[in-house]
């Protein structure tokens, strides 16, 4: 199921993990870093016509997809649930491999078993509960386990969890057990761990639906910070407030894509938003009042914080 | 959050000598311990045994009374056990009330095999509770090495252990919270009707499977996404290494282990 | 009438390993209505879980008095009773789905309590229409091959076939998207409604139940800080200080009503909107 085409969900997830390689073997150090270079091919994912069905459904899980995600942007991919956005986000990795259509990620092929690691090393993930995704027994082992698999040099991953801790703010935290965390640095931990690999894309799969509203607010401005830094960053959410400060919006309907383009735009009806299962921003709302009362709001005016600066003027 | 430790030997994180001390050597020590224990002819031997595991454990400034408690679980088994080996040994009597009898051998082996057992638990515990599971898991893996030249599928079987010790306290806590919902729910897990407690155990143990089976997925996936291919090529943060001083120590406490065996 | 569910001066400690007491709650004292849905706020760590729990019967206080319908519960087997009238919904429901197919699941409670036939039928049906569930559809499926918005209903309705005065809810709101949200405030006000009963819901974000709860009780570092309505929130109390803050429909109507507009109630779009038109056609007009 998840990198192997068709079979039964559990036993390929073990195998996987047990590491049953599909091909050779790949030494230590065969593994390098990703140097930002300027071919274009390795600094974006493509996404080709891509539909996927999970095996046993009657249904498409994703249909006819076509899409583009490039480096240093903050990409925004909501939906309700069951629209597909977690599905599209794990065939980025090819966690998932399409069923028809293609993924090229950074350049690479994710129906190609062979390239499956490299891809992998290039775009990292984290998950929507915390809980179910740490294995280290302090959050130094934690963040460390990508690059252990990696087999790199002992001071390369040092260096590695050392600045990818730094990064996210949790450097105090490296010798607590991740267990005991809250939820929200949990997932800043996981994050560092994504970091460490030293990724050219970060995604996100609903990596803030669990947490309180300060975590969130925490996650999305590292996001931001990240892509800022050169990282493609795509989060998946349906909370829309995270989508608007984001570069570029996907909205998903029932596998395919229904809205694509900045914030402003595709945000801006409240009734289209409430169609796509998604709870439309409060300023939009009170937008859409005052229209039919005779104002019309500027476009681009999403926040409270914006109206406000708005409304004084 | 977790808000209680399970200690039955639960890891315990300290900054002494013996959570420093490389698994491997560790892991050698308690089963030559093991073995040990069960081998010293007479109670002085044991003794003395429990004198050095106690002058190594204060040696290193591990907690005693967290390792006590470790006891606490087992008590029941050794009591019992000694109690049958109290009644039921042969031997010269020297007490009898009716039908019971307690012969010298019997007090005698009694005592003996207590000793064992609650020195053995000690041992486990001193272990357990300064090495991560994952660290367990990676000495058992360096030791079992030579295993897998001739086919034994070493890696997969320590990942196995591993995620399974991983799982532990997922395990439990998902337990205490099904358990509480279904209780909300009018399920009885204090009714005196065992009927009654053995049916209200589904509405407990299918939610459980679920969730774990689910969970053991989305870890899996987790694992996948961070290349983890098995034990293949992996690096460690923190590799595994012996000092000279370490090695020296642990060859003391072995080589006292079993002189024990020879001088008393 | 005497409030469904009293708290007074209810304070709950649990022992921590080896590190004396925690003290979770501190002095609580609180009145629930009938027929009144009342959200109980708080950063994490604030106690609200642990209240949830005290008032469901789940927890017993270590000290203070907890009265329901005006009677006082202390004994074990008087909160054991409590439990069959208060309805406890843990976060993520659906993980204690169990039973072979979606009607069983749901008759688990009141079976549980004894009832039986056609009684323990009608209460299924009940609880299913609220959740807005369609028996004819799901009744005979399994509860695992439902999608997780369904799971959650078939968990709410397990507790709803119960039939509890008093509905607590700790964090429901997680993981839900638009329309999760829009089904369960649906059920909790249809609910609300055919029985009079009450409905205790426990979130750290204002946001959820901005529109919902008639009143909010705001607590940190284990104290009730404050209860008031939404209305009430935005004219005065600052939320910052309590780690809290207020959703942005709160927000928008509080710097209106502090610039001198009428927000009678502030969690409507149209009054906000009718606000800020009267400011814009004033600046136009003078």
């Amino acid at each position: 199921m998840w990198g192997v085409r068709g079979g039964d969900g559990v036993r390929n997830r073990m195998t996987a993990a047990l590491g049953k390689r599909v091909g050779g073997e790949t030494r230590a150090e065969d593994r390098a870093t990703v140097p930002a270079g300027p071919d274009a091919g390795v600094d974006e994912i493509v996404v080709e016509g891509l539909s996927y069905a999970y095996p046993g459904a009657c249904e498409d899980a994703l249909s006819g997809v076509d899409l583009r995600f490039e480096r240093g942007r903050y990409y925004s991919l909501l939906g309700r649930n069951g629209s597909g956005k977690s599905t599209l986000a794990r065939c980025l990795n090819a966690l998932l491999v399409p069923t028809r259509g293609t993924v090229t990620s950074c350049g690479l092929d994710t129906c190609e078993p062979l390239d499956i690691p490299d891809i992998r090393q290039r775009l990292a993930m984290v998950f929507q509960d915390p809980d179910t995704q740490i294995v280290g027994i302090t959050v130094e082992d934690e963040v460390a386990f990508g690059p252990e698999n990696l087999g790199l040099a002992p001071d390369v991953i040092r260096e590695r969890v050392d600045s990818a801790m730094e990064l996210a703010g949790i450097a105090h935290l490296a010798k607590r057990q991740p267990l005991r965390l809250s939820q929200g640095q949990k997932q800043l931990v996981a994050i560092a761990g994504a970091l460490a690999m030293e990724p050219a894309f970060l995604i996100s799969d609903e990596s803030t639906s669990m947490l309180d509203h300060a975590s969130r607010r925490r996650i999305v401005d590292l996001l931001t910070t990240l892509a800022g830094r050169g990282v493609g960053v795509i989060h998946v959410t349906h909370f829309l407030e995270e989508a608007s400060t984001a570069d570029e919006v996907v909205v998903l309907e029932a596998g395919r894509v229904a809205a694509v383009g900045a914030p402003a735009q595709v945000l801006a009806d409240p009734s289209r938003v409430m169609e796509l299962g998604l709870d439309p921003l409060p300023v939009t709302q009170v937008g859409k009042e005052l229209a039919a009362l005779g104002h019309r709001l500027p476009g681009g005016i999403l926040t409270v914080e914006e109206l406000l600066a708005w409304l004084r003027s | 959050m977790v808000g209680r430790d399970i200690t039955i030997g639960q890891y315990l994180a300290r900054d002494t000598s013996l959570h420093e001390l490389d698994p491997r050597l560790k892991v050698i020590s308690v089963v030559v311990g093991t073995v040990m224990i069960f081998l010293y002819p007479s109670g002085w031997a044991l003794l003395a045994f429990a004198g050095l595991l106690v002058i190594t454990m204060v040696a290193s400034r591990l907690p005693l009374v967290p390792v006590l408690r470790s006891l606490r679980t087992v008590w029941v088994i050794v009591l019992i056990t000694a109690l049958l080996q109290l009644f039921l040994t042969p031997g010269e009597v020297l007490v009898r009330w009716g039908f019971v009898t307690i012969t010298d051998s019997g007090l005698y082996n009694g005592i003996i095999f207590s000793a064992r057992v609650v020195i053995l638990v000690l041992l486990l515990a001193a272990l357990t509770m300064t090495t991560p599971p994952l660290k367990l898991a990676d000495a058992l893996e360096s030791l079992l090495k030579p295993l897998s030249y001739i086919k034994v599928p070493v890696a997969r079987v320590t990942t196995v252990v591993s995620i399974t010790l991983m799982f532990i306290p997922n395990i439990l806590e998902q337990s205490r919270k099904v358990i509480r919902a279904q209780m909300a729910r009018g399920a009885d897990f204090e009714s005196a009707n065992v009927f009654r407690r053995v049916r209200d155990i589904i509405p407990v143990l299918v939610p459980l499977f679920v969730k774990v089976f689910h969970d053991a997925d989305e870890l899996a996936m987790a694992m996948d996404a961070r290349s983890y291919r098995g034990g293949v090529g992996r690096s460690r943060l923190d590799p595994m290494h012996i000092g000279m001083r370490e090695l020296l120590l642990t060859c003391l406490f072995i080589g006292l282990s079993v002189g024990l065996f020879f001088v008393f | 009438m005497a409030a469904i569910l009293t708290l007074e001066s209810v304070s709950y400690s649990y022992p921590l390993p080896g590190e004396g007491e925690s003290a979770a709650l501190d002095g609580i004292d609180l009145q629930v209505e009938r027929g009144e849905i009342v959200c109980v706020a708080g950063p994490n760590g604030s106690g609200k879980s642990t209240l949830a729990q005290v008032c469901a019967g789940l927890l017993v206080p270590s000290s203070g008095r907890l009265l329901f319908d005006g009677r006082r519960v202390e004994s074990r087997a008087e909160l054991r009773g409590l439990r069959q009238r208060i309805g406890m919904v843990f976060q993520s429901p659906e993980d204690q789905l169990f039973a072979g197919t979606v009607t069983a699941d749901i008759a688990f409670g009141p079976r549980n309590h004894g009832l039986r036939g056609a009684e323990l039928e009608k209460r299924v049906r009940s609880a299913a229409t609220i959740v807005d569930l369609s028996l004819e559809r799901f009744g005979e499926r399994s509860p695992f091959s439902l999608s997780e918005g369904e799971k959650r209903r078939v968990a709410l309705a397990g507790v709803l076939a119960l039939e509890p005065d008093v509905l607590v809810l700790d964090e429901p709101f997680i993981g839900l998207d638009h329309d999760g949200r829009e089904h369960l405030k649906a059920a909790l006000e249809r609910y609300r409604e055919r029985r009079e009963t009450s409905v205790l819901v426990v979130t750290h974000d204002l946001a959820d139940t901005w529109r919902l709860a008639d009143r909010f009780a705001l607590l940190s570092g284990g104290r009730l800080v404050r209860v008031e309505s939404s209305r009430e929130l935005v004219s005065g109390y600052d939320l910052g200080s309590l780690d809290m803050r207020l959703p942005q429909w709160g927000v928008l109507a509080r710097e209106l009503v502090s610039g001198g507009s009428e927000v009678a109630d502030p969690a409507d779009p149209a009054e906000l909107a009718r606000a800020i038109a009267s400011i814009l056609e004033a600046r136009h007009g003078g």
